[in-house]
């Protein structure tokens, strides 16, 4: 841990990643910058007048509305990332002890559904899901009667839609942090005369924290910027922070604003990031060389 | 529990993984407050034996029982026994005291009762009363190990099984411990069952020693039974090094007769308690321990039996010189290991002759 504080101060390692520092200083923080002086502007006749003022910011911060909808992004991204968690715990588990002989096999799948494109993803959704849909069509022919479902459309489905294209992130932390945890630390949990259920409690549990908390802080972040899912499967019920800028900036041609609104979306997730790894070093600290 | 009974009882037990037979018929018997060894080179079967008695895995035939239960199907948590693993397991996530508290807290005891025994244990294993609060990383490898037998013996298990847990540590630490398990069994009176591919370990510390190789048990004794009377080439050669002469035996009545080229002793008889159990007449190996050959250059003080050679190499170990032997008749050089001195008795290209007593003569039978 030390020695990785220092690296700033290794000249070569300095040299090495030069290019790439490079590349994300001109591809990343100039543009942050542009979006940053941007919100210091206004707009007149749907053009950008560069006025220098702070009328922008003064509107977002009286405008409940924008902050409701932010309120919304969060407690989305927050239940999205419980889900994501509650879900990956035991999927991650079973792969790394109860699957052994396919477990290559469900995580190719997996990667297939990860990569598979959200947008073709979240459609199929709607495809299944819908009231003319596959599911519904199953159900009725079994005699649930039409719309047996009706599910689509309202902020559940939008959260079905987030938990399912993110899910892989928790999945694969998760089991990562698992797949690490010593066997022979679980074998001395059952030999000091504790359960199964008492094991995955007092072992395995505190030691996949690393992978729960970088699943955690990755679904939260990448829920703050959902969009896709909010739109075809919330069907506009469930607007969220990523809807109201694109809107913003597209429909509304208020760039500034769209500006500010992106930097409060950023400023949630950075400060949610520097929690987290807060958190991380002081649990690393109190483990000490661990 | 009386004498008599044996803690553990092991019978016929056969294990296999797929079809890979790790342990065919391994019998073991291991009484109250015993210290037995389980020694083998890796795949011996030994693990495999140990994870049987700890319940990690299921045996696949014969029968055990273990303080009188029957033990098939019983898991490991509720057994009388507990664990040493090789790479200690100790939980990464918790102190020094929640190491060793943790069976006392799965037993629900008192918390009063739990630090009090987690206080005894670590003063028992000499651990300072300040780690009780460092975390197991921050400890050195051998306060690890003692950390590691404290929370195995804090619930007074009636086993203690052992897997290798010095074979990571350097010598001088390895030998500390080894005194400290040694003294760990004197003081708390357990059964200790010891897997070590070491069997120099097995002689220092345990009461019984088996010797397992291919998933069979070939010898089971004291440390001195196995050193000096192994049933055959393998143990005999499992420790230091010996001298195995290919020999021809006739058993007459009362006695054993035996002819070995290269070697002549007044009278090739031996008493019928010096050869492993079970020998036949005709082809065996005849043993001859390193340390009983006396060396010398003329032929004044000849013992028994004597060899002739010359001097192919030796070594200066320090407390001894390790001499070997080309002897006209005998395939390998012979080893002798002679005393210690200043002056080496013989150089490379002497002739010496090698004599020893008929008594420290064993025969074993050949691989």
């Amino acid at each position: 841990m030390a020695d990785q504080r220092k690296s700033w101060r290794d000249r070569g390692l300095m040299l090495a990643t030069l290019p790439v520092s490079a590349l994300m200083l001109f591809f990343f923080l100039v543009p942050l910058g542009l979006t940053a002086a941007l919100s210091f502007q206004s707009t007149k006749y749907y053009r950008v007048v560069w006025s220098w003022d702070t009328g922008t910011w003064i509107d977002v911060f009286t405008h409940g509305h924008y902050w409701s909808i932010m309120l919304q992004t969060i407690t989305m991204a927050l239940a999205c990332v419980a889900l994501c968690i509650i879900i990956s715990l035991p999927v991650a588990y079973a792969l790394v002890n109860r699957m052994r002989s396919v477990e290559n096999h469900v995580k190719v799948l997996i990667v297939f559904a990860f990569l598979t494109d959200a947008v073709l993803k979240t459609f199929g959704w709607v495809l299944f899901l819908d009231r003319t849909g596959v599911m519904n069509g199953m159900l009725e022919t079994i005699g649930f009667g039409p719309a047996a479902t009706d599910i689509l459309f309202n902020p559940g489905a939008t959260l079905l839609g987030m938990v399912y294209n993110l899910l892989p992130y928790t999945i694969f932390t998760i089991y990562l942090s698992l797949a690490r945890i010593d066997r022979d630390l679980v074998l001395a949990a059952y030999d000091a005369g504790a359960s199964r259920l008492r094991t995955f409690w007092e072992v395995t549990l505190p030691l996949s924290r690393p992978g729960v908390i970088a699943g955690g802080v990755l679904v939260f972040v990448l829920s703050l910027g959902v969009f896709l899912e909010s739109k075809v499967m919330g069907g506009g019920t469930s607007p969220m922070a990523a809807e109201l800028i694109r809107q913003t900036f597209e429909t509304r041609v208020n760039w500034p604003l769209g500006a500010a609104l992106t930097l409060v979306v950023i400023a949630i997730g950075v400060l949610t990031l520097g929690g987290a790894g807060a958190l991380f070093l002081h649990l690393n600290s109190r483990k000490g060389t661990a | 529990m009386n004498e008599k009974t044996p803690i553990i009882d092991a019978r016929s037990i056969d294990k296999f993984y797929g079809g890979y037979q790790a342990l065919k018929q391994v019998s073991l018997s291991v009484h109250a407050g015993e210290f037995v060894a389980l020694v083998g080179p890796s795949g011996c079967g030994k693990t495999s034996l140990l994870k049987i008695l700890a319940g990690f895995e299921d045996l696949s035939g014969g029968s055990l029982t273990i303080d009188g239960h029957d033990m098939v199907g019983v898991p490991s948590s509720a057994r009388p026994t507990r664990m040493v693993f090789q790479k200690l397991a100790l939980f990464p996530h918790r102190t020094v005291h929640q190491n060793i508290a943790f069976p006392l807290k799965l037993a629900r005891r008192p918390k009063e009762e739990i630090d009090r025994r987690v206080g005894e244990m670590m003063e028992l294993m000499h651990l300072r009363a300040a780690y009780a609060t460092r975390y197991p990383a921050q400890l050195s490898g051998g306060e690890q190990q003692r950390v590691a037998l404290a929370r195995s013996m804090v619930s007074q298990p009636s086993v203690l099984l052992l897997d290798e847990p010095l074979s990571a540590l350097d010598v001088k630490l390895k030998k500390s411990l080894q005194a400290e398990i040694k003294r760990l069994h004197r003081t708390v009176g357990t059964s200790f069952v010891h897997v070590t591919h070491d069997l120099e370990e097995a002689m220092m510390l345990a009461d019984r020693i088996c010797v397992m190789r291919a998933g069979r048990i070939l010898q089971t004794g004291a440390p001195s039974d196995i050193y000096f009377r192994p049933v055959n080439g393998f143990v005999a050669g499992f420790i230091g090094e010996t001298n195995l002469l290919p020999t021809r035996i006739e058993r007459p009545a009362g006695g054993l007769r035996f002819e070995a080229p290269g070697l002549s002793c007044a009278e090739p008889v031996l008493g019928t308690d010096q050869a492993a159990e079970g020998l036949e007449a005709g082809e065996a190996a005849l043993m001859i321990r390193p340390e009983m050959i006396v060396l010398s250059k003329n032929a004044a003080d000849d013992g028994e039996c004597v060899m002739e050679g010359r001097v192919e190499e030796f070594f200066i170990k320090g407390a001894s010189i390790q001499y070997r032997v080309n002897v006209p008749g005998v395939e390998a050089a012979v080893v002798a290991e002679v005393p210690g001195t200043s002056q080496p008795p013989a150089d490379v290209g002497d002739n010496v002759r090698l004599s020893f007593a008929r008594a420290d003569l064993f025969v074993l039978h050949r691989d």
